[in-house]
């Protein structure tokens, strides 16, 4: 379970102190589905560092679990990160050097893995994602939906129990936004947790739970039937 | 994939940034490399001319210069021939051979030479008082032949006069002619030659060497010094040391044994090119300054620019579970690798300058020095890791979150 005990985080621009997120206690269990959705510079991807354990909170605690994530040092935030987390992003992120299936290696070069199996499980994801015959194509010969394909199979390749996803349909047409949706209820399916940031209502409404932000604060609502149905 | 893939892949996909970050670090180490190629084989060559020279200090009276000597030492000063005796006596390590020498003009048979009086190394081991020194010799010199009173096969035929400055055998009714000499004077090995009103015969006649050596008749020391009626008096003691002592202790241990005698080295006819040697190694040195400041420089500014550029997949490694460290060595080892083949290509670059320029600007041959290779190539590589290391511990500190659209 994933726990926001008291947490906010403050900036200080031009001398005056801006609070981006304020969140008097936040629950998200193991794998629940949730979506936060709120207008730009509410805080939504605030929340999401946040949770990935990469912004430490100007006061209060992020639990994991048991553990105090903020209380553990770089190294072992890292380690969470490496082998509990996925993270999707909403311009891929892809290392543009690297091919698709360099690219799923990754995380798996950070966790230790011998290479003949990073590369076996890389392009074992790949063709799950229909990548098969695009293994060594590196991401500009590939279109964006290909791209967000090949960053969806670097998330999941480690098997993360926990899936942050900032504005995933963000960049995508209608068929890639279809399949990363369809992702993201598979994940849920397998019993990942998903939190998902993002301005797509629609998106927002497959989710179990939404949370909206608004000027840091956060609130529950219920999806809307409208958004449901689109 | 690991982190030398990661950072080869990225150095194959930016050439250009390989090419532009290291280029002054290669151009230094090319620099450094020939320059130092040139120097040292200039130095050895120096230091092989000196060898060739045999003598390479001398021992004159405290008024005579280096030039007497050359002019055949004929300045009419002279050297208590007992100053041989102190020299052996006193054991200074480094001293070869010693080989006193007395000259004075003389005709013979009509041309104007100028008569050498030599002691033959022979004399020394049959002097019970040299024994006496060589026994008493206190310090024994590593790398060096024993001094001169040890009988060598090198000094056996009168042609070792040329070679190594010295001769084993003479005796005091034989002369050895040099090659103006023998061939003005028509006499040859074996003959009999009237001389001073004594009888001398013809040992042998030396190979043309180009230097006064050419017009002197050598003869036995003290045969000389007795139709010169001189007493026991040398013009000059040649003495033939190791270099590195020739160029170090050896000359002001023998002017404060003989305070009364001026001791010069003969690196001192070389001094234009030991000149030019000092030049090119100062010169190396501040090469070796500019390749530090401007190619750790360069290449500092390279990767820091390289760290800006990829703010983002820095942030996304990060936030898929890359460690600070694990970041910073990613951008030390891209230091390595630039470093290392600027350094390598710097190397082969500077050995092909050397070896094509050594010829003309120091008239030395160059040879490929493994040692100075491995130097360069490794000083490369830590002045690129010493460049980098700042930009790459500010890697390190990026914050993960740059991985995001927007925060």
């Amino acid at each position: 379970m994933i726990k926001l005990e008291n947490v906010t985080r403050t900036y200080v621009r031009h001398g005056q102190t801006i609070t981006a997120l304020q969140c008097p206690e936040l629950r998200i269990a193991n794998g629940e589905y949730i979506a936060v959705v709120g207008p730009s510079g509410s805080g939504k991807t605030t929340l999401l560092s946040l949770l990935g354990g990469m912004l430490s909170p100007t006061s209060g605690r992020v639990w994991l679990d048991e553990t105090s994530v903020y209380e553990q040092p770089i190294v072992a935030r890292s380690a969470i990160r490496r082998e509990r987390m996925g993270f999707v992003f909403q311009s891929f992120n892809l290392i543009p050097y690297l091919t698709a299936v360099q690219n799923v290696q990754v995380p798996l070069a950070l966790n230790g893995i011998a290479r003949d199996r990073q590369i076996e499980l890389a392009a074992t994801m790949l063709q799950r994602f229909g990548l098969g015959d695009r293994l060594h194509h590196k991401p500009s010969e590939l279109s964006i939906g290909q791209q967000q394909r090949v960053a969806l199979s670097r998330t999941l390749v480690n098997d993360p129990g926990i899936i942050l996803a900032d504005e995933p349909t963000g960049n995508l047409d209608p068929a890639s936004r279809e399949l990363v949706l369809k992702a993201l209820d598979s994940c849920h399916n397998e019993g990942r947790t998903i939190v998902m940031v993002t301005h797509d209502l629609a998106a927002a409404s497959r989710a179990k739970r939404q949370l909206v932000l608004q000027d840091g604060l956060i609130s529950e609502h219920l999806v809307l039937a409208s958004a449901r149905a689109a | 994939m690991n982190l030398r893939s990661l950072v080869w892949s990225e150095l194959r996909e930016r050439p250009w940034t390989i090419i532009s970050s290291s280029t002054a670090i290669l151009l230094g180490v090319a620099a450094l490399v020939a320059i130092r190629h040139v120097t040292v084989h200039s130095e050895q060559e120096v230091s092989r001319q000196l060898s060739s020279l045999g003598a390479n200090i001398l021992i004159l009276p405290r008024d005579a210069s280096l030039q007497n000597y050359y002019a055949a030492d004929r300045n009419g000063q002279t050297l208590p021939e007992e100053h041989v005796l102190e020299v052996l006596m006193a054991g200074l390590p480094g001293v070869e051979k010693v080989t006193p020498k007395l000259s004075m003009p003389a005709n013979f048979g009509g041309l104007e030479v100028t008569l050498t009086g030599i002691l033959p190394q022979s004399e020394f081991t049959a002097q019970a008082a040299w024994q006496t020194a060589a026994l008493f010799t206190p310090k024994k010199h590593e790398g060096c032949k024993k001094a001169s009173h040890d009988s060598s096969n090198d000094d056996a035929t009168p042609e070792s006069l040329n070679t190594t400055r010295a001769i084993e055998n003479l005796g005091k009714d034989q002369i050895v002619l040099g090659a103006d000499v023998a061939e003005r004077s028509a006499f040859s090995d074996g003959d009999t030659v009237e001389l001073f009103g004594g009888t001398f015969t013809v040992l042998g006649t030396l190979t043309r060497t180009g230097t006064v050596d050419d017009s002197r008749v050598f003869a036995h020391l003290h045969t000389v010094q007795e139709l010169a009626k001189t007493g026991e008096v040398v013009s000059a003691i040649e003495v033939v040391g190791c270099c590195e002592d020739a160029a170090g202790d050896l000359v002001p241990d023998l002017s404060k044994l003989l305070p009364n005698a001026r001791v010069v080295t003969v690196s001192q006819i070389v001094q234009t090119q030991v000149g030019v040697n000092r030049l090119m190694s100062g010169t190396s040195w501040f090469v070796l300054g500019i390749l530090v400041v401007v190619g750790g420089a360069s290449l500092a500014s390279a990767i820091a620019a390289n760290v800006r550029e990829r703010r983002r997949e820095i942030g996304t490694l990060m936030a898929i579970g890359a460690t600070p460290g694990f970041v910073q060595r990613m951008f030390l080892l891209k230091a390595v690798v630039l470093g290392a083949s600027a350094g390598t290509l710097g190397c082969l670059l500077g050995l092909v300058t050397a070896m094509i320029a050594g010829p003309q600007w120091a008239g030395v041959i160059v040879t490929p020095m493994p040692s100075l290779a491995i130097g360069a190539i490794l000083a490369a590589t830590v002045v690129a890791v010493v460049a980098a290391y700042w930009p790459a511990r500010q890697a390190s500190k990026l914050d993960p979150c740059l991985c995001f659209q927007e925060l």
